[in-house]
């Protein structure tokens, strides 16, 4: 019963993966790895630095192509189909190394998600600005509208790149490590902020190495060690489990 | 977002040039026709190096495809002008295309050196074809009225600095900016990176192949040497950057600038002026490497101290 816990088990699948691997010359990141994601839940991802998470979420999203096994959204295969393309169906991600366009205003930053996203964006300039200011507003960055974006500091930047993939209007949004070097108020927040996401429908896979934040958000948590899956379920059982203790902190010696 | 007053200034300046002919003389118009030619090849340069951020030394290709598309049409198949300027276009536009989409695929410095490779290769290839007068040139029709020529530059920079306009405010220009601004993030958004990077190369072919077959009337000849000519490339560029890319007055204030500069040092010291202007290049890279706009705008907020500000960033 585990394996479903707070999923509603009627849910239709949103997103699948089978047995996808992916080898950097020789090197394994991900391993066979499998995995579905209902529609409307939270998934999180943890695993050590170098476990193969962000690779993974570079796949769904689209920059990096697979070696074996299939990618399915909405039960489509999506293992040829561009980035771009990926963001017109409804997938949208944050950087772990965030992308803001340095150049370009917040308002602006926000409106290019609104203009290309879903299904190929908002054709009008002035409703796509619209629908940017109310997710600027959502994040919490509404006093930084016309601010420059480069002239933003760590947590605004984090919640740039969320008003960013947002304004896209995705139906599954990739959450690559928002929270690193975010402090326990900031933390909060954004578990608060990514609630509130929730709450619309949106369907989201997080990676996170704030363990307290996957606790309270995730349905269901997925850990990747060396490329491969070793653990899922609900998130009290899998973070008490002792492969996942030992791929985080090693053995203990006897 | 742009204020209105200097929509309302580029309009009067727009028409004070146009009146040139009539109370200039034809000094004024000749330096005139050269000035307005080079502000729109600045200006074509702007749309895809201002915009997208990408390098291209390619567009004296297409310079030279328009000069030669309107010669070869005019003096071999006694086309009008009209007709010939069209011919140049539709081949540079088409050029565009077929070289953009392979090579637009390479990022930053290896895509302009991409581009530098097709300017010995096109004028190679037109010395060796019969039909454009090989490695002799062409001689077209003579037209004499220089009022006329000056005019069609004119509305031409006219045109071209108005789809810049169009441009800088749309949802086209947006997806420019953020290809320039981060190529993976636009793509993840769900920008069309290939399409939007192609057309802007050839939108930038268009005018700038237009330009070339103004210029090949009016000079009456064209050779593959001055119509190829890297050099010329390399003045777009100069211009545009040194006006501020990609702005929608900077390419022309920049190049009527440094044709004004240039005029004067080849009539007041000629042998060197090609020294003295290297050194105003020099000096303008140093002290406003984002181009005058720039300058500007930092201007009001921080006075002289602007200046200098720029060479501590760049740790000159």
């Amino acid at each position: 019963m585990n394996e479903v816990a707070n999923v509603a088990p009627q849910a239709k699948t949103i997103m699948e993966a089978r047995g996808i691997t992916k080898r950097f010359q020789g090197l394994v990141s991900v391993d066979k790895v499998s995995f579905s994601l209902a529609e409307n839940e939270i998934l999180g991802l943890i695993g050590p630095n170098g476990a193969g998470k962000t690779t993974l979420v570079n796949m769904i999203g689209g920059t990096l192509k697979p070696n074996e096994g299939d990618l399915l959204f909405e039960g489509e295969r999506i293992n040829d189909v561009s980035p771009y393309r990926r963001a017109h169906l409804g997938i949208a991600r944050t950087f772990q190394i965030m992308k803001p366009f340095p150049g370009m205003s917040v308002l602006e930053n926000v409106a290019v998600g609104a203009l290309f996203g879903r299904d190929g964006g908002e054709k009008s300039m002035a409703k796509a600005r619209e629908i940017a200011r109310e997710w600027i507003t959502f994040t919490g960055l509404g006093q930084r509208m016309d601010a420059h974006a480069d002239a933003l500091g760590g947590p605004d930047r984090k919640r740039l790149e969320f008003a960013k993939a947002l304004a896209m209007g995705p139906k599954l949004l990739l959450l690559d490590e928002v929270m690193a070097g975010l402090n326990h108020v900031e933390v909060d927040e954004m578990v608060e902020l990514i609630k509130k996401i929730r709450a619309r429908g949106v369907t989201l896979l997080v990676i996170e190495h704030v363990i307290k934040a996957i606790r309270s958000l995730s349905d269901r948590v997925m850990v990747l060690h060396h490329g491969e899956r070793i653990a899922e379920g609900d998130p009290a059982l899998v973070l008490a489990d002792p492969r996942v203790v030992e791929a985080y902190l090693g053995k203990r010696r006897t | 977002m742009m204020g209105r007053w200097p929509l309302v200034l580029a309009v009067l300046v727009a028409i004070v040039l146009a009146g040139v002919p009539w109370f200039g003389n034809d000094v004024a118009v000749q330096f005139g026709i050269n000035a307005l030619l080079l502000a729109t090849l600045a200006q074509s340069w702007n749309i895809l190096g201002g915009f997208t951020g990408y390098v291209s030394f390619g567009n004296s290709v297409f310079y030279g495809l328009g000069t030669y598309g309107t010669a070869v049409a005019m003096t071999h198949f006694n086309l009008p002008f009209g007709v010939g300027l069209v011919v140049g276009a539709v081949v540079a536009m088409l050029c565009a295309a077929l070289v953009g989409i392979p090579i637009l695929r390479l990022r930053g410095p290896y895509f302009a050196i991409a581009t530098l490779g097709l300017n010995g290769a096109m004028a190679a290839i037109v010395s060796n074809l019969p039909i454009a007068g090989s490695n002799i040139g062409l001689v077209l029709p003579l037209m004499r009225g220089d009022a006329i020529f000056y005019e069609l530059a004119l509305a031409l920079l006219v045109v071209c600095t108005l789809t810049v306009l169009w441009i800088s405010s749309s949802r086209y220009g947006m997806a420019l900016v953020a290809i320039r601004e981060d190529e993976d993030a636009a793509g993840s958004m769900g920008v069309n990176a290939t399409l939007y990077k192609v057309t802007a190369l050839v939108l930038s072919a268009l005018f700038t192949a237009i330009a070339g077959g103004i210029h090949a009337y009016w000079s009456t000849f064209v050779d593959p040497a001055s119509a190829f000519d890297t050099t010329l490339n390399v003045r777009m560029v100069i211009m545009c950057v040194f006006g501020g890319p990609g702005t929608v007055f900077g390419p022309v204030v920049g190049s009527f600038i440094l044709s004004a500069v240039y005029e004067v040092l080849a009539s007041e010291i000629s042998t060197a002026a090609v020294l003295f202007f290297g050194l105003v290049i020099v000096l303008a890279v140093v002290f406003t490497p984002k181009g005058l706009t720039d300058l500007m705008a930092g201007a009001r907020r921080s006075g002289w101290r602007y200046l200098f500000r720029n060479i501590r960033e760049n740790r000159l």
